[in-house]
Formats: structure tokens, sequence, C-alpha cells
């Protein structure tokens, strides 16, 4: 066992871990924030992708203390007050989630492409999420919402 | 066993400190990619992990007279953005764009890549190509090698436990010299189908004074391609002398794949990929 002390989704924790707990078990098991899903637990799959002090790493490839000290921002972290974020609004809004289990990992992936290039071109768009694999939807209409998305961006 | 300790100290001394109270019990972590698949796969089994991937004493890209200096900890994502790289060794770039998924490359690190000593690490071959040399610190101090000199088989490199691999160096090239890096296939199918290159080639009146193969995926580790590397010395590189090289690099790669079940694809993808590799080494070329 060992404290550590991270911030996550703009709120200090102190709190204990095992030696050999990933950083995505620490989400998961110790914080209850269970939108962040495990797939492959390979760092294959992009589901438990989070942004960890303002870049996207997956949580199954780090270490839950090499997290001390860092900022973390999993999907529970974007809605403002009640309000889902505009990236969450846009893939409601062009029906980019169906079973919906790669949409945390998916949703802040375009968060991180979005806040380092407000206006990307398709291809930039494919790229950026090009470590999260869907089943389901045959990425279209993802790449749609997250065009919509930095429209809607722009226009908050 | 089980992971007893782990630890993020503040400095390199501290790395250095604890690799020496731990020795062989205690391992390195950088962005973890490979570590953590070897910890889940049983692969590995160490006691003490030592995090070094937010040490800002590993961290950066730098010139250092007439070398480059990359620290280890630098990730791929790093690489790609930094004006450095993209403007003098943009094959580099090419070779770490190349890797995983925009996560993996957010925290893999060139250190970890040269570490974990895959024969189809892609780091390899450009690094041979351009000659880089690896500089390990322990508590006694710190010394220089040849990358070529430390990659002794798949997974095996000469770097003791109680060793800190803490930056690569290199010459940056120059006028009259290029640099390329070409890739084929994908990590998925790693052990069949997959070619990694990187050529250095330095032109002196119309001639090859200097060329430097690097080869992934085709050995037991990553090499620099001597025979091939020879023939070209000297000769002026016309299209039908690179094909000539080109076709002697297969007859090589034939003979050292003679009994594995890649054999045959290997041999006849490495003459297209080394054409185009010379031909874009020899593109970049500034006069
Ligand atoms: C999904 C996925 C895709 C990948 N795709 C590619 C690919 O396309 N091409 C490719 O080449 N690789 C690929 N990899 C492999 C891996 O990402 C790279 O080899 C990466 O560079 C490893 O760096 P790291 O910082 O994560 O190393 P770690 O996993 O942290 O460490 C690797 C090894 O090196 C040691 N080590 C690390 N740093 C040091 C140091 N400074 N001094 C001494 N020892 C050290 C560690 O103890 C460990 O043994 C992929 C991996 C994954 C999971
Ligand atoms: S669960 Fe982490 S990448 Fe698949
Ligand atoms: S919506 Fe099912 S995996 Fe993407």
């Amino acid at each position: 066992m060992k404290e550590i002390k991270l911030k996550v989704n703009h709120k200090d924790y102190h709190v204990a871990i095992e030696e050999d707990m990933r950083l995505l078990d620490l989400l998961r098991n110790r914080l209850n924030l269970t939108g962040t899903k495990e797939g492959c637990g390979e760092g294959e799959c992009g589901a438990c992708t989070v942004i960890m002090d303002g870049i996207t790493v997956n949580s199954c490839m780090v270490m839950a203390f090499q997290a001390e000290n860092r900022e973390i921002f999993t999907i529970e972290g974007l809605e403002k007050g009640g309000r889902l974020d505009p990236i969450q609004q846009a893939f409601l809004d062009e029906g980019a989630v169906q079973c919906g289990f790669c949409t945390p990992g998916m949703v802040l992936s375009a968060k991180a492409l979005l806040d380092k290039n407000p206006k990307p071109t398709r291809e930039e768009i494919r790229e950026g999420i090009s470590g999260n694999l869907c089943r389901c939807t045959g990425y279209n209409k993802i790449v749609d919402a997250i065009e919509k998305a930095s429209e809607y961006r722009k226009e908050e | 066993m089980a992971l007893r300790e782990v630890y993020k100290p503040k400095d390199i001394t501290e790395v250095l400190q604890l690799l020496d109270k731990y020795k062989d019990k205690g391992k390195i972590i950088a962005g973890g990619t490979d570590l953590i698949i070897d910890l889940k796969e049983r692969a590995i089994d160490p006691e003490v992990l030592i995090d070094i991937a937010t040490l800002e004493e590993l961290k950066g890209i730098a010139f250092k007279g007439s070398y480059i200096e990359i620290g280890a900890a630098t990730t791929f994502a790093e690489m790609m953005d930094h004006v450095i790289t993209k403007e003098k060794t943009p094959a580099l770039v090419k070779a770490a764009r190349s890797i995983g998924s925009p996560q993996i490359r957010n925290t893999a690190t060139i250190g970890g890549n040269i570490c974990n000593a895959s024969p189809a690490a892609d780091m390899l071959p450009v690094l041979l190509a351009l000659d880089a040399s690896i500089i390990l610190k322990d508590l006694e101090g710190e010394k220089t090698i040849l990358l070529e000199q430390v990659l002794k088989g798949k997974g095996k490199i000469d770097i003791e436990r109680n060793q800190l691999l803490s930056y690569v160096k290199f010459k940056a090239p120059v006028d009259g010299e290029g640099l390329s890096f070409e890739k084929l296939g994908f990590r998925k199918a790693l052990a069949i189908a997959k070619i990694a290159l990187g050529v250095f080639v330095e032109v002196e009146n119309n001639k090859c004074k200097e060329i430097r193969i690097g080869s992934g995926a085709i050995h037991n580790r990553a090499i620099r391609e001597s025979k091939i590397e020879d023939y070209f010395r000297g000769k002026i590189l016309s299209d039908a002398v690179i094909e000539e090289g080109s076709e002697l690099f297969q007859e090589e790669v034939r003979e050292r794949l003679i009994n594995r079940s890649s054999g045959e694809f290997k041999r006849e993808a490495i003459k297209g990929i080394f054409t185009t590799a010379m031909k874009t080494a020899l593109s970049t070329i500034k006069s």
C-alpha cells in the first residue's frame, strides 16, 4: 500500500493504492469513476483513454503510482453544471453512439484533438481517433460528430 | 514474487541510488508500454519499479555542437513536435509517427524503445543509420557507447541493471547528407510481415562517400547491413547501381531467413522498400 495524491476532474484526492495497480484500476475501483472502460488491457483499443496533464493516455498502460501529482480528466469531468460538453452533445446529435463502450475514450480523444486543433480536417480527425477502436459505427458518424463538435465549440 | 515498492525519484542521482540498492530486483519504467504488458504476461517479475517518465533531466531535444541529443524519457509525440527533429531529421519524425497510436506516442519513449531491444523496434533502424551513441549512467559515472555495439539479440541489450540510459546522441545531418525511414507492415503482424529500414547517405562529387543502412525485423535484432553498405561506397548512385544493390540485399535476406516462414515474403518485399528508402534518402540531400 502507498498513499498518493493526484487531481481528478478538478478535485484533489489522497488515495491509498496497491503497488501493482494501474491508473485504470485506481479510477474504476478506488474512485468509482466507471465511465472509463477496460477493453483489451494492452494498449490497443483506447476504451480506457483518459487525459493526463493535457494529453491522452491509455490508463491501462499507466501504473497508478505514476499518476502521483498529476492531473487527470475522465469522461465524468466533461459536463459542466449538469450540461453536456459540446462534444458529448454532438455525439448524441449525430448518432455516433451505439453500444457506447468506445464512447468515453473516443470523446476524450476528440477533446484532446480539438483543444490542440479547433478546426481539424476529416483526415486529421481520423488520425486523432486512430487509437480508439469502435466495433459498431464504422467511424463515419464519429467523424461527423467531431466535425459538428468543432462548430458547437466555436459558437460557445 | 510481486511488486513491493514503487518509486518516483526526483532526479537522476536518486534513480541511480535506487538502481544500485535493488540491483536485479529493480526495474525502470518510462512510458510503460512494453513493461506493463511484460508484467501482465509475467514475462518479468520485478519487486521494485522506478518511474522516470516525468524526470525533466531525461527529457528534451537539444543541439550540442554538431550533435543532436535526445533525452531517454522523450516521448514519440514530443519528437514529432520538436523543431530540431522536424528540421534536421524528418526521417526520425516519420519513424516516431509510424508507432502505435496517439495515446501510445504520448507516453512511449525513445529510451524504452531502445532498452526493450525488440528486433522490430522502429527507432532502431534510423538511429543505426545515424550511427547514434547512447549515454549510460551509473553511480560511478557515465559512458558513451555506439548503439550498434549494445544490441545483442531479441530483447537483449548490453545495459547493466544498475545503469540508466540517459540520452541518445548523433551528428545532425548536414549539406551533402540524406536520411530516410521506410516501414512495411503492422505491429499486429509483427512476426511475419514487418520490415523497417533507415538509410543515411553522404554524396561527394556525385559518388557515395558514406552509407549506413539500419534494418529492423530481418534478423534477431536491428543491425547495420554492412555487406550492402560496402557495395555502395565509392559508386555513383545511379538507378542501375541501386537496382543491383537491392538485388544483393534480397540475396542477403534470402540466405539469412532461409528457414523462416516469413523468409519468402521479406525477401520479395525488401527490394521495393530498400529502393524507396535509397531514393528518398537521396532526395533529402541539400546542396
Ligand atoms: C499498442 C502498442 C503499439 C505499439 N506499436 C509500436 C510500434 O509501432 N513500433 C515500435 O517500435 N514499438 C511499438 N510498441 C512498443 C512500445 O510502445 C515501444 O517499444 C516504446 O518505445 C517503449 O517505450 P516505453 O517508454 O513505453 O518503455 P517502458 O515499457 O517503460 O520500458 C521498456 C523497457 O526499457 C527499460 N527502460 C526504459 N527506459 C529506460 C532507461 N532510460 N534506462 C534503462 N532502461 C530503461 C524498462 O526497464 C523496460 O525493460 C507498441 C506498444 C503498444 C502497447
Ligand atoms: S483497455 Fe486500455 S487500450 Fe484497450
Ligand atoms: S459504439 Fe459500440 S464500440 Fe463504438
